[in-house]
């Protein structure tokens, strides 16, 4: 066999094996206190406000649950996949060697910086330098929270985290960790610590205007700032995707679908909507373009902000050693590559639910097959309503619709990762100035025109 | 407000101090231990100041407490990216001393593993620049899987993957091996297609582009001035190549071009050039394994069969021209004594090597002319008001090796 096609499909086999880990091991632990154990409480035979109470609080703390287990499982699983998939693009092997297909490298990497000793640098400022990572960190994992309602179809034990103004306070939050860059930075007492850290800060501030412009745009479409309704509103196909232009496509694919086959009542009312806006075709592709060019400006934006190459100016290691992180060890250190590889995800996810359809299916028809076909076999199973039984717990295990919906946004989220890990072994870096010039003087004048364009050719479609 | 004020306010109350920063000598990305003594005023550089030395090894005072056979196998450390050119250098200035004439496949066997070597050389800097413009993870590797061909190439014929020991004073150490030439001509063959995917990614690259062009420009007369040889030269405008302008060897024999840049270059056009220069390498090796006398190594084992190999000089299938060394090799290896220079084109420039011999086992007098020592000369010229970025990319592109420099 051909040894790439060989590699590609170990690396194909090993994503799918680590991501059902992570996923299963997320529901297994929220199924457990958000279900499980309520119906324990409720079936031990307690007082019944008593028991209710603990059950509410229980459910309450799902959310939480699912970010603490998911975020470190991930992100020792992005390390690996990345390390893997540079290793395919680049003609090695990649870590082969710790456990079965070196599935357990990063788990024993970490175990490695666990141990390792914690070293704070003379003349260091203790207090800032230990602040700096848990600063770093803890945005991501605040941020992801209200991601969980749109990612899991506003399942009912993650519909409390949800906000009406849900990627208002995303973003909000995803530009605290340059906080922690500059304190790690300046308390590092290293030059280049500190040259890294400002740089940090600079690009920061540069690429977060053309990020937030284009989820602006998005947000204009949408008429909303709850990702919940933002990722239903693109429920119906590929063209409803924010991508595409919000569903501006739509009444002419229709027109040409309704026009093939013959029907010509809808044909007769969907030109005459078309009379009413005459301008309306040529909008629409204009729209499209927009927001396609939009959906760029995002990736360009989110590689800056989560410095990733080609924008990994603060840690560029030919010329400042490691940047901020450069007097980091041990646990400090990992808990910032932890929260980088965190960041990447959060920002994908951001993506795939802003521009991608969430987790709806590229198709009309498919995810609601696969609900009612999954469904169906669950039904068959005996005494589903007995609690505790055998049925009960696939029942309440296996919920179609989150199952279909979970399974489109990881695809989503992590065909972007992917995308991402073939940029880094592609592209050289920028330099400062280049990057500085490249943000102010394309990125944002262009996006602020795209912004006034999309207002108006919403109008017009 | 009034412009005195402003004047005023910028001028005193924003005062910036310089900072001096030292890179190195343990930073990731000097090549080695080249520590740098920067002032910077903020991004960008204001003064620098190389200190060389932390990888002294008195090479030369080794060079005359060891037999010339010892110093043999030590010299190749002096560049450890080309071993083949330090001890090709050594050996022609010994030869000259001695006044032994190699015969002519051994010059050509030298020519071929000299200039496969000037392939891994380019090779490994073409990999290394990537990493110091900031292609961490991507690039690198594509040049690497080439050199580890030639690299086992070089490691069947010498024993050695890098420190090879295989060129001698009066020729070269050994026959190649069953198959290996056929190896290298199957290598020759498809190298021009893998130059081709190294510029399909790197050369009309925006990225690469925006940081090569116009940067660290390196004046022609200011190379001069500094003794700048080898493809930095070049790149300058300067056609100076022993091979062509003062051709040893064999290259007399061998059509080959040597690029040129016209007019100051700056590090795309070193860039470029290294580029052209490899597939120049690879035409060279081409011709010579068209030209060797007695053809490959299989070829002749077969027509020594007839005279059972019997190593006499006067033998037509062992002797004359088909000989590679023409010097007995033993640890009591005298030169006669006298003095003599020679010196020739290393990847990294004029390399050359002058040796005082009194007739003994050892020699009096040992003094290397390394280029990298001469390019890193002009490197504190290059540097001056670029920004932190700049300088691996600058110091990159005139492709030093440190051992080289302090040796």
């Amino acid at each position: 066999m051909n040894p790439a096609v060989f590699e590609i499909g170990k690396f194909a086999r090993l994503t799918v094996i680590w991501l059902s880990i992570i996923f299963g091991a997320v529901w297994a632990a929220c199924w457990a206190v958000g279900v499980f154990a309520p119906a324990l409480i409720n079936a031990s035979g307690m007082p019944t406000e008593t028991a209710s109470l603990a059950s509410e609080v229980l459910r309450a703390l799902v959310p939480v649950v699912a970010v603490a287990v998911f975020i470190p499982i991930n992100a020792m699983f992005m390390v690996l996949c990345e390390r893997r998939a540079l290793a395919l693009f680049t003609v090695r092997k990649g870590p082969n060697r710790v456990g079965p297909d070196g599935l357990l490298q990063t788990a024993a990497d970490a175990v490695k910086l666990l141990f390792k000793e914690d070293i704070t640098p003379h003349g260091a400022d203790a207090v800032m330098f230990t602040a700096a990572p848990i600063i770093f960190f803890a945005p991501s994992i605040i941020g992801v929270l209200p991601l969980l309602a749109a990612a899991s179809g506003n399942h009912e034990l993650f519909r409390s985290v949800n906000l009406p103004t849900g990627i208002f306070y995303v973003l909000a939050i995803a530009s605290i960790p340059v906080v922690g860059i500059v304190m790690g930075g300046w308390a590092s007492n290293n030059k280049y610590s500190l040259v890294g850290a400002l740089r940090s800060a600079a690009q920061a501030i540069s690429y977060e205007i053309p990020l937030v412009l284009s989820i602006v745009a998005v947000c204009l479409m949408a008429g909303t700032l709850d990702v919940v309704k933002i990722a239903d509103q693109q429920k119906d196909s590929l063209l409803s995707w924010n991508i595409f232009g919000g569903g501006a496509l739509l009444p002419y694919v229709n027109l040409v679908v309704a026009g093939l086959q013959g029907n010509n009542e809808q044909v007769q009312a969907i030109m005459q909507h078309f009379q009413a806006q005459p301008l309306g075709p040529f909008a629409a592709v204009l729209m499209v373009v927009c927001c396609i060019i939009f959906f760029g400006i995002y990736i360009t934006g989110a590689c800056a902000e989560v410095n990733r190459i080609p924008f990994d100016l603060p840690e560029a290691e030919s010329e400042l050693v490691s940047g901020y992180n450069t007097e980091y060890s041990g646990i400090k250190f990992a808990i910032f590559f932890l929260a980088e590889f965190t960041n990447l995800f959060v920002v994908c996810s951001i993506a795939s639910i802003m521009f991608l359809g969430g987790g709806h299916a590229p198709l009309p028809g498919l995810e609601q097959g696969f609900t009612e076909m999954l469904g169906g076999i669950l039904k068959q199973l005996p005494g589903s309503k007995e609690i505790f039984s055998p049925g009960w717990l696939i029942n309440s295990l296996v919920n179609p619709s989150t199952v279909s919906q979970a399974f489109w946004i990881i695809l989503k989220t992590y065909s972007l990762v992917i995308f991402a890990i073939l940029i880094r072994a592609t592209l050289p870096r920028f330099r400062i100035d280049q990057l500085m010039a490249f943000g102010w003087k394309r990125l944002i004048p262009l996006s602020l025109i795209l912004l006034i364009a999309l207002t108006y050719l919403r109008e017009l479609v | 407000m009034a412009p005195e004020k402003i004047e005023a306010l910028t001028s005193t109350r924003l005062k910036t101090d310089e900072m001096i920063i030292n890179m190195g000598p343990q930073h990731p990305a000097t090549h080695g231990v080249l520590r740098l003594l920067l002032t910077l005023d903020g991004e960008f550089v204001k003064h620098v100041e190389p200190v060389v030395g932390h990888l002294h090894r008195a090479q030369e005072w080794q060079g005359q407490n060891r037999t010339w056979f010892q110093y043999q196998a030590l010299i190749d450390r002096v560049d450890y990216l080309s071993g083949m050119f330090t001890s090709w250098a050594m050996a022609r200035a010994a030869e000259k001393v001695d006044g032994c004439q190699v015969p002519l496949r051994g010059e050509y066997m030298r020519v071929i593993v000299s200039e496969m070597n000037r392939i891994t050389s380019h090779l490994l800097w073409l990999g290394t620049y990537g990493i110091d413009l900031g292609a961490m993870f991507g690039f690198p590797f594509y040049p690497f899987r080439e050199r580890e061909k030639l690299l086992d190439l070089l490691e069947a014929i010498s024993g050695q993957r890098m420190m090879f020991n295989y060129i001698r004073i009066g020729g070269v150490q050994s026959e190649a091996p069953p198959g290996w030439f056929a190896k290298v001509s199957e290598f020759v063959k498809e190298f021009p297609d893998r130059v081709d995917e190294y510029e399909a990614i790197l050369t009309n690259n925006p990225i690469f582009i925006k940081r090569t062009k116009g940067v660290g420009i390196l004046k022609k007369q200011l190379a001069l001035d500094y003794g700048v040889t080898g493809p930095s030269l070049r790149a300058s405008g300067v056609p100076l190549d022993l091979r062509k302008t003062k051709p040893y060897s064999v290259y007399d024999r061998l059509k080959f071009e040597v690029p040129i840049h016209e007019g100051d270059g700056d590090t795309f056009d070193r860039y470029v050039l290294r580029v052209k220069e490899m597939r120049e390498s690879n035409e060279i090796l081409r011709q010579c394994l068209e030209q060797i006398p007695g053809g490959t190594a299989d070829e002749l084992r077969e027509r020594r069969k007839a005279c059972n190999s019997c190593g006499k000089a006067d033998c037509s299938n062992c002797g004359g021209d088909l000989m590679i060394m023409a010097k007995k090799q033993n640890a009591g290896l005298r030169i006669k004594a006298g003095e003599g220079f020679d010196a020739i084109e290393s990847p990294r420039g004029i390399l050359g090597c002058y040796i005082i011999s009194t007739g003994g086992d050892t020699a009096y007098r040992f003094k290397w002319r390394n280029p990298s020592f001469c390019n890193l000369a002009a490197l504190p010229d290059l540097l001056i008001d670029h920004p932190i970025a700049d300088i691996m990319a600058i110091f990159g592109s005139i492709d030093v090796i440190l051992p080289d420099v302090d040796r």
